[in-house]
């Protein structure tokens, strides 16, 4: 069965203030309801390539984009898009969790609240949902109205998690979800987006290549900014074609 | 004298110069404190809050006028003063951060809190009392408004400037436009730090005298009427401490134990909810 290519990036380059190019020339697939891993070494660009699917970098000042990023075939690097909408049908999770300083059930219904989402009933019933899906739920049932602040670190990415699936998005990106979590939370983390794949589709940044291994279908190995190597994740940690691939995953440099 | 015995007596002379600061420093807060309540508490009487001013030289009489201007001035105050604050540190940490325009705005206001008071009463005298021929209550709010706002805005600004960036990208991915970011999430982030600098602010202005002597002067009858000129606890107090009449000073320590309590309510109700935000 051939996979349906939910995102394709063509030809992308990015530039920071102006002239400092973060990207070059970057085209890969990204395939619907698979989790894509992009790793590398610091600052080769994996986190800023992530960072162009939800435009987050138009947050910032004296950024260019250059090439296309396809999403559902159509060019999301256009002026023309609203960003509203495309950050609310891909969502993100960041390398600390972020709850709001709210209530654990107020961060869910955050995001549903910006979607217009006004019934309390519906509320409720997807804020349990979401949870249900962040494997959440048993862990705060009692406690929906106390502090998000309350919970442990990877409750709280769970929590982040769970308020990023809330509003039904096409793709979740990860950046670094795991960096800042015990073991144990990674575990769970980790778990959970195999499953979440059934829903959305993943790309999910990470340094930490055995946690690529486990969890990811498609690899791509980033490098000063260009794209190395593109591949199914078992091709790409078990026999890569590329010197540099095979050098970063046998731990030789990065 | 062993090195260690040397270092000993370094540090005990050390404390005791600090000590002896720290006790200098403090004497004069606990006498000032104490002499006030001891010669407001007995001039605090219910008729103090409820009578109105007798005439000069007759016993009895309160100073109703002066309580009611003071917290109609220092309210109209607080509401010229804590929006503009408010809205002018968001400004600087959301909109302008990292510009040039932010800088200067910024060192402009920390210039602004040190200008000595009476500059800004001759301010508001010049540009609002001379021109318009009469001292109000309203010259008085602006100017008291004048002091709050440099104050408001930086303590605002810094306060949002400590909600980190990440909390602001992951609302802002989740599609939120930046107004809704700003109030639903940084505000929430940063209210009780806000908070405590508004009360903050109130307190800096509530004890004004220079000010008020220049713009909504004082009235010796009772009045509510913010476009002619009102009484004020502090400048009464001015006026009946130069006075030549016992009531007359009784009663200026009876409003000074008043006032004093207010703002000593004010900045313990700001420290407290500081706390009470850090132990989150």
């Amino acid at each position: 069965m051939t996979p349906t290519t939910e995102i394709e990036v063509k030809s992308l380059s990015f530039y920071y203030s102006g002239t400092i190019r973060a990207l070059q020339n970057i085209s890969l697939p990204v395939y619907k309801n698979k989790v894509t891993a992009l790793i590398g070494p610091s600052g080769c660009g994996k986190t800023t390539l992530l960072r162009c699917f939800n435009r987050m970098h138009d947050l910032y000042p004296k950024h260019r984009y250059e090439g296309e990023i396809l999403f559902q075939e159509k060019n999301i690097l256009t002026p023309d898009i609203d960003l509203i909408n495309l950050r609310s049908r891909i969502g993100m999770v960041f390398q600390k969790p972020t709850p709001f300083p709210m209530s654990i059930a107020e961060n869910i219904a955050y995001g549903l609240r910006l979607k217009g989402i006004k019934k309390k009933s519906e509320l409720v019933e997807r804020v349990e949902r979401a949870l249900r899906h962040a494997a959440l739920w048993e862990e705060v049932r009692d406690k929906l109205n106390s502090s998000a602040y309350d919970l442990s670190g990877g409750q709280q990415q769970r929590l982040v998690i769970a308020r990023a699936l809330a509003v039904e998005p096409e793709i979740l990106l990860f950046d670094e979800p795991t960096s800042a979590l015990d073991p144990i939370s990674t575990a769970k983390i980790e778990e959970l987006v195999s499953v979440l794949k059934k829903y959305v589709t993943i790309i999910i940044v990470t340094h930490n290549m055995q946690q690529a291994a486990r969890v990811s279908d498609m690899t791509g190995f980033l490098y000063m900014g260009e794209l190395i190597e593109y591949g199914t994740t078992e091709k790409i940690f078990t026999n890569p074609d590329n010197k540099q691939t095979d050098d970063y995953i046998t731990g030789r440099f990065g | 004298m062993t090195f260690e015995q040397k270092r000993k007596i370094e540090s005990l002379v050390a404390l005791s110069f600090s000590g002896l600061a720290a006790a200098i420093g403090l004497f004069w807060l606990v006498y000032i404190l104490a002499d006030v309540l001891i010669h407001g508490l007995g001039a605090l009487h219910i008729s103090l809050f409820f009578n109105d001013p007798a005439p000069a030289g007759v016993d009895g009489g309160g100073l109703r006028n002066a309580f009611l201007g003071q917290m109609m001035i220092t309210l109209a105050a607080t509401l010229i003063g804590v929006p503009v604050g408010v809205l002018g540190g968001t400004f600087l940490a959301e909109y302008a951060r990292g510009k040039a325009i932010a800088r200067i705005i910024s060192i402009v206001s920390d210039i602004m809190v040190s200008v000595p008071s009476i500059v800004v009463g001759a301010f508001v005298y010049a540009i609002l009392v001379k021109p318009l021929h009469h001292f109000s209550g309203w010259a008085g709010a602006i100017a008291l408004s004048i002091i709050m706002i440099p104050v408001v805005l930086r303590t605002t600004e810094d306060m949002l400037s400590l909600v980190p960036w990440t909390l602001r990208e992951a609302a802002f991915a989740l599609g939120a436009p930046r107004y809704k970011v700003i109030i639903q999430v940084v505000y929430r982030g940063a209210a009780t730090g806000i908070m405590t600098g508004i009360l903050l602010s109130i307190a800096r202005v509530a004890g004004e005298t220079a000010p008020l002597l220049f713009t909504s002067f004082n009235n010796n009858f009772f009045s509510t009427d913010m476009d002619r000129p009102i009484a004020s606890l502090t400048v009464t107090i001015f006026q009946y401490a130069m006075g030549p009449y016992q009531n007359w000073h009784s009663q200026a320590w009876g409003a000074a134990l008043v006032i004093t309590l207010f703002i000593l309510m004010l900045t313990i109700a700001g420290r407290l909810i500081l706390k009470w935000r850090y132990k989150q």
